[in-house]
C-alpha cells in the first residue's frame, strides 16, 4: 500500500513523504522536498556583504545561524579575526537563537503528537489563559463551522497522553512557551538588532556595542529562559518519554553522525568550541574533512553533475528529470550518509569527553531512562539531545555575559579584498551547517551551503543509499497505514527544515 | 491625538476596570464582544518561503499570538502550527479553496514560481494551482513580506524559478481581488496582526499606492529615526560599531517606506537602527532587486 504523508505541518515548509507500507511495516521510504528558490544562483555576482543577509532569507526559523556561518566563511576569505568582544556577541546571538528553537520545536512542532490537547474541556481550575483556551474551544465546538477547533484540531488519529493533569499542564508550558521563545528571541536582537533576520551581525563581529544596560537586559532575559528549561521542559520531556518509552527504540538512523560543533571558546577558526565537532561512524569519532563531502544528485532535480565537492557545487534545475524525486541533493561525508542534529552534536562531543556538563548530563538522564548513549539514536534521543544543548547553551550563555568587556570594541572596520576563499561551518539548531564563498574582483563568485535538513532529509544517493530519516522510517510499525503517527512523530523528531534543506 | 475610536475604547477599559454599570450607550458598544461572523477565516499557506513572516507573528506581543487566534481570527490551517497534515490537511486547503467552506481570507507568505510550478507544491497540487482556483472563491488576500508581494529574495536578480509576488501572479491572470501588501522581511507582527484586527473591528484599512496599510508604511524610516538629529547636524558614522547617522555606510532608511522607527521591533526592545545597522530596506518593494545595488558601503581592499 503506497501512502503519502504530505504535507507534513509542524516542520519548516514544503515536506512530502511518500511511504509503502507492507503488513503494516513502513517497506520504503522517500523523503521528498518540493520547493526550491535557488539562493547560489542569486548571491552570484553580489556584494560579498551582501551574503549573511541574504542567506539569513534560506530560513526564517534559524537565521542566525546562516548569518553567523556566512561570517566565518567570510573572515576566512578576508583573513580577519574578530575582537572578543565581536566572537562573544556573535554568540550571545546564536545560543539565544538555538534556545528559542529546542521551545517551539518541543511545544509547538513535537508536543501535540503526544498531548492530549482535547483535555481542556475538561479543566476545572482558575489559570486565565487555559480558561480562555477552554471557553473558545467550547464556543468553537458547539458551531456547527467546518473544522471548528483548528488549527489545534483535527488531528491524526492515535494514542496520546492519557493523564490528565500532564496533558493540562502541557498544554499551559505550550502557552507559556509561546511567551517564552519571545524573550530567548528578543535577547538575541539586544545584539542582533532585530528577530527574525538580524542586520547587526557582521564578517568581524557585531554593529551594536554591548552597554552594560544592554549587557543586563540580556541576561534578565536569558535567566528567564534558562528557568523555563529546567522547570518546566526538561520535566515535560521526562514526562513524554516515561509515557512512551518505547519511543527510545523507534526511529534509528542507519548511518553515522555529524558535528561541526557549536559556539567558539577563543579566537581563530580552529579554536575550541563548547560542544566539539566530530564525524562519528561505528561508535569512534574523527575530525571533520570539509573537503571529504560531496553532494549527490542522480534523485534530485538537477541536471548538475554529480558528486561534486563544495567549492566546485553547481546548481542547475531540471524539475522535470525523470529518475529524482525531490528538490534536496544528496551529501554524504567520505561517500557515507550521516545524520547530524541535536543527536550528532551531543554524541560528538560526549565520545570526545570534551564537555563535562554533557558527560553528565547524558550520564544522568540516560540513567534516569534506563537507556544507553545508543538510544540517543531514537525519537526520544533526538528530543532529549536537544534539551541537554539547551542546558548547557543556557548556562555558557549567561557565563558569557560576564566575559564581555562593557562598551569594548565589538566591530572591525571592513575591508574586502578582490579574491579569496573561505569555509564557514557551524551548529544550526537543526544541525551541521556549511557555508563557502569564493571572491572574484570584490563580488561573489562562488557560494554554496550544504544545509541540516539536506543531510537529513536526502534522498537515496547515487548508490541507492537512504537518506537519515528515510532510513530512520523504513521498518517502523504503524497501527494505521493511512495516518502513521508512529512516522510523523519520526518526521518531527528530526525537526525537518525544508527551506533550509533545499534554498 | 487619540481619535474616537480609541477614545471610546480607553473609557469602555475604564469604565469596567472600576465596575461603572451605567454606560452610555456607544461605550457599552465599545465594550460589547466582536461579532463571531465579523472574524475572518485565514487560510494561511505558504509559497517559496523561509517561514520567517510566520516566526515573526508568534513574536507578537500586545495582543499575544494565542489571544490573536482565538479573539480576532479563525486561523483554518497553518502548515508551521496546524496539528493535522497529510490527506486530513489536504482536505481542509480543498474545501477552503473550492468555496465548500464558507467565506475566506487567503493570506500567502512567499513567492510563487511562475515559470516553474514544480518548484513549490502543496501535497499533489502546485502552489499556482491552488492559487488559481482560490481567486476563484475567496473574499481578498493578504501577501505578507517581501516574498509574497513583489517576488522577494527567490525574485531577486538570478532568479531561475521565475519567483514573483501574488499581486503580479494575479495581474497576469487578469484576477481582481482585494490584495493587501504587507512589506518587510520579515514582517513586523503588529504590521500583519494589527491589520486583521482591522478587518475585525472596522473593515478594509486604507492602503497606500503600492496596497500597503496607511497606519504603518505612510512615512519613511528616516522622518522619525531617532538619529534624524545626526543627519541634521551631519554626524555620520563612518564605520561600524559607530554612532550617528548610518548614511553613509548605505542606509537606506530615507527610501524605506515603514514605521520601524517609531515602532521599534521585538516588543520594542531595539531596531536594527539602535543596533547601529543601517536599513538594508526590506520594506521596499525593491529590496534585494538587484545584484550591483549591495545593501552596504564598505571599503574595497587592493590586489
Amino acid at each position: 500500500m503506497k501512502i503519502e504523508l504530505g504535507p507534513l505541518s509542524r516542520i519548516e515548509g514544503h515536506l512530502n513523504v511518500k511511504t509503502t507500507i507492507t503488513d503494516n511495516i513502513v517497506a520504503d521510504a522517500q523523503c521528498v522536498g518540493e520547493m526550491f528558490r535557488g539562493f547560489e544562483a542569486i548571491l552570484r555576482g553580489r556584494d560579498p556583504l551582501d551574503a549573511q543577509q541574504i542567506t539569513q532569507r534560506i530560513c526564517g526559523v534559524c537565521p542566525y545561524a546562516h548569518a553567523i556561518a556566512s561570517c566565518y566563511a567570510q573572515e576566512d576569505a578576508y583573513g580577519i579575526t574578530p575582537p572578543t568582544n565581536g566572537r562573544i556577541l556573535h554568540n550571545l546571538i546564536q545560543g539565544a537563537n538555538h534556545l528559542y528553537d529546542y521551545l517551539l520545536q518541543f511545544y509547538q512542532l513535537a508536543a501535540l503528537d503526544f498531548v492530549d490537547i482535547t483535555a481542556i474541556v475538561n479543566y476545572h481550575g482558575t489559570d486565565r489563559e487555559l480558561l480562555q483556551v477552554k471557553d473558545w474551544v467550547k464556543a468553537e465546538l458547539a458551531t456547527k463551522k467546518t473544522f471548528a477547533g483548528a488549527p489545534f484540531l483535527p488531528r491524526l488519529d492515535g494514542q496520546y497522553i492519557k493523564d490528565n493533569e500532564i496533558n493540562i499542564g502541557a498544554l499551559k508550558h505550550y502557552l507559556e512557551a509561546m511567551e517564552i521563545q519571545k524573550k530567548a528571541n528578543r535577547a538575541a536582537a539586544i545584539f542582533g538588532g532585530k528577530f527574525p533576520h538580524a542586520t547587526g551581525i557582521f564578517p568581524g563581529g557585531c554593529s551594536q556595542t554591548p552597554t552594560i544596560d544592554l549587557i543586563s537586559a540580556y541576561q534578565s532575559l536569558l535567566e528567564e529562559v534558562r528557568d523555563f528549561i529546567h522547570q518546566k521542559y526538561i520535566p515535560d520531556l521526562l514526562a513524554v518519554a516515561q509515557t512512551f518509552p518505547d519511543y527510545w527504540h523507534i526511529g534509528q538512523s542507519r548511518g553515522g553522525f555529524m558535528s561541526f560543533g557549536l559556539l567558539p571558546l577563543g579566537p581563530g577558526k580552529d579554536s575550541r568550541r563548547l560542544l566539539a565537532p566530530g564525524v562519528v561512524v561505528d561508535g569512534k569519532v574523527k575530525p571533520v574533512d570539509f573537503a571529504l563531502i560531496t553532494e549527490d544528485v542522480k534523485y534530485a532535480r538537477y541536471s548538475s553533475a554529480s558528486g561534486l565537492k563544495v567549492s566546485e557545487g553547481e546548481l542547475i534545475p531540471a524539475p522535470d528529470k525523470t529518475e529524482a524525486y525531490s528538490w534536496v541533493k544528496a551529501p554524504r561525508y567520505n561517500g557515507q550518509m550521516v545524520e547530524v542534529g541535536a543527536t550528532a552534536r551531543i554524541l560528538a562531543d560526549y565520545l570526545q569527553g570534551n564537555n563535562q556538563q554533557v558527560k553528565e548530563l547524558v550520564d544522568r538522564f540516560a540513567g534516569m531512562a534506563g537507556v544507553s548513549t545508543k538510544e540517543l539514536n531514537s525519537v526520544l534521543g533526538r528530543h532529549l539531545c536537544r534539551a541537554i544543548s539547551a542546558v548547557v547553551i543556557a548556562d555558557f550563555l549567561l557565563a558569557e555575559t560576564e566575559r564581555i568587556e562593557p562598551d569594548g570594541l565589538s566591530a572591525l572596520e571592513l575591508e574586502i579584498p578582490a579574491s579569496g576563499e573561505g569555509f564557514g561551518a557551524t551548529e544550526a539548531s537543526r544541525g551541521a551547517l556549511l557555508h563557502y564563498i569564493r571572491l572574484q574582483d570584490h563580488k561573489i563568485e562562488k557560494y554554496e551551503c550544504v544545509v541540516p535538513t539536506t543531510w537529513n532529509c536526502s534522498p537515496r544517493d547515487d548508490k541507492g543509499t537512504p537518506g537519515a530519516m528515510e532510513s530512520a522510517l523504513i521498518g517502523t510499525k504503524v497501527a494505521n497505514p493511512a495516518v502513521q503517527i508512529e512516522s510523523v512523530r519520526i518526521i518531527h523528531s528530526f525537526d525537518p527544515c525544508l527551506a533550509c534543506a533545499v534554498h | 491625538m487619540m481619535n474616537r475610536r480609541q477614545f471610546l475604547t480607553m473609557a469602555a477599559g475604564i469604565s469596567a476596570a472600576f465596575g461603572v454599570t451605567n454606560l452610555p450607550e456607544p461605550v457599552a458598544a465599545a465594550l460589547k464582544q466582536i461579532d463571531p461572523q465579523a472574524i475572518p477565516k485565514l487560510l494561511y499557506l505558504q509559497g517559496q518561503s523561509c517561514s520567517g513572516c510566520s516566526i515573526s507573528l508568534l513574536q507578537a506581543q500586545s495582543p499575544s499570538p494565542l489571544t490573536l487566534i482565538t479573539r480576532y481570527s479563525q486561523l483554518a490551517f497553518h502548515a508551521d502550527l496546524s496539528a493535522t497534515s497529510g490527506s486530513q490537511a489536504m482536505n481542509l486547503i480543498e474545501r477552503f479553496i473550492n468555496g465548500e467552506a464558507g467565506p475566506y481570507i487567503l493570506v500567502l507568505e512567499g513567492a510563487i514560481p511562475e515559470k516553474m510550478p514544480s518548484a513549490c507544491m502543496i501535497g499533489d497540487k502546485s502552489l499556482a494551482r491552488i492559487l488559481e482556483t482560490a481567486a476563484r472563491t475567496m473574499d481578498a488576500a493578504v501577501a505578507i513580506g517581501a516574498c509574497a508581494c513583489d517576488g522577494g529574495i527567490p525574485g531577486a536578480e538570478g532568479n531561475l524559478s521565475g519567483a514573483i509576488g501574488l499581486p503580479e501572479f494575479f495581474s497576469q491572470r487578469k484576477i481582481e481581488k482585494p490584495v493587501i501588501q504587507i512589506r518587510g522581511c520579515s514582517v513586523h507582527p503588529d504590521w500583519v496582526w494589527q491589520t486583521v484586527v482591522h478587518l475585525v473591528k472596522i473593515g478594509m484599512p486604507k492602503l497606500t499606492a503600492t496596497g500597503s496599510p496607511h497606519l504603518f508604511f505612510s512615512h519613511s524610516i528616516h522622518e522619525t529615526c531617532p538619529r534624524y538629529h545626526d543627519f541634521q547636524q551631519e554626524i555620520f558614522a563612518a564605520k561600524l560599531g559607530d554612532r550617528g547617522c548610518l548614511f553613509q555606510l548605505g542606509c537606506l532608511g530615507p527610501q524605506t517606506k515603514a514605521d520601524c522607527s517609531s515602532r521599534w521591533w521585538n516588543s520594542g526592545q531595539t531596531w536594527c537602527i539602535d543596533a547601529s545597522a543601517p536599513c538594508i530596506g526590506c520594506a521596499s518593494p525593491l529590496f534585494a532587486r538587484q545584484k550591483n545595488m549591495p545593501f552596504y558601503r564598505m571599503k574595497k581592499k587592493k590586489g
